[in-house]
């Protein structure tokens, strides 16, 4: 049986992306009241990680970008 | 276990724990500004880029094919991953757990070579494959590699960077009060991690 590699990458990158989405957020939501600006610096990251990670997960259903090979 | 409790009980009353304390905000400003000039450096890039690409006959240019966003995809959740584990190797450190601190350590040490490896693979297959270069796609090839090779070498410097801090912490070097090293690290690898968010928007999903 032939498994396509593609298959096994977009599957790795919707079940990684939902782990490291669901860690981003909760981690922001945890360190949403510390004060401080390297605090602040932090929660900034962990927002446009949890992005990040949000669009990993679309890309791996295939709602952005095209799955061609260049 | 015995590394942890000697680092995290060291008294900081030592005059050179207190300059510590007391230089520390001046050294996290002059962090933030190397982070805002490096920003700076992919911004005008990124620019640049865009302008490039808006300013052609579509894009990609007539005979490249669009990358292959599966495996960017995957490769990007490698990086991603990592970012998450380096927060919390350093929210473990702030709470004195230093073997779930060094095992995070490692996690994002493991996981930020992969990406690295990962981008290896792409390169590998763009150039002798699909024979995509740098020097001989116009635009399209030349923006791709800068951009991609210049975030992959700070991935590579904070691969390095890690890999230092996980043997000055073995070796003591950091201890409750004293760690500013270790949040410089993570501050570094997040700033990588939201870089390769945009890189990965704006070359594979628009």
């Amino acid at each position: 049986m032939h498994l396509d590699p593609a298959i096994l990458e977009r599957t790795g990158a919707i079940a990684g992306g939902i782990i490291v989405g669901i860690v981003a957020f909760y981690a922001l939501y945890k360190d949403w009241a510390t004060p401080g600006v390297e605090n602040q610096v932090f929660k900034l990251m962990l927002l446009l990680l949890g992005v990040g990670a949000v669009l990993a997960i679309l890309a791996g259903v295939g709602a952005l970008g095209t799955f061609k090979t260049a | 276990m015995a590394v942890a409790s000697i680092a995290h009980g060291s008294s900081p009353e030592h005059p050179v724990d207190q300059l510590y304390a007391e230089t520390r905000e001046l050294r996290l400003q002059g962090f933030l500004l190397f982070l805002i000039s490096d920003c700076v450096l992919f911004s005008s890039f990124i620019f640049a880029y865009l302008y490039l690409r808006n300013s052609g006959q579509g894009w990609p240019p007539p005979g490249i094919k669009h990358l292959d966003v599966a495996f960017a995809a995957w490769n990007s959740v490698l990086l991603f991953g990592s970012g998450a584990t380096m927060h919390y190797a350093l929210e473990n450190w702030k709470h004195g757990n230093f073997m779930k601190y060094m095992w995070m350590l490692i996690f994002t040490i493991v996981l930020g070579a992969g990406f690295l490896g990962g981008q290896a693979y792409e390169y590998t297959h763009l150039i002798f494959g699909e024979h995509v270069s740098w020097w001989g796609s116009g635009i399209f090839g030349a923006s791709f590699f800068t951009l991609t090779g210049m975030h992959g070498f700070h991935v590579f410097v904070g691969v390095c960077y890690l890999t230092v801090l996980l043997l000055q912490s073995a070796a003591g070097v950091y201890n409750g009060q004293k760690f500013f090293g270790i949040t410089a690290g993570t501050l570094y690898w997040h700033f990588v991690d939201v870089i390769w968010v945009v890189l990965f928007s704006i070359f594979y999903l628009l």
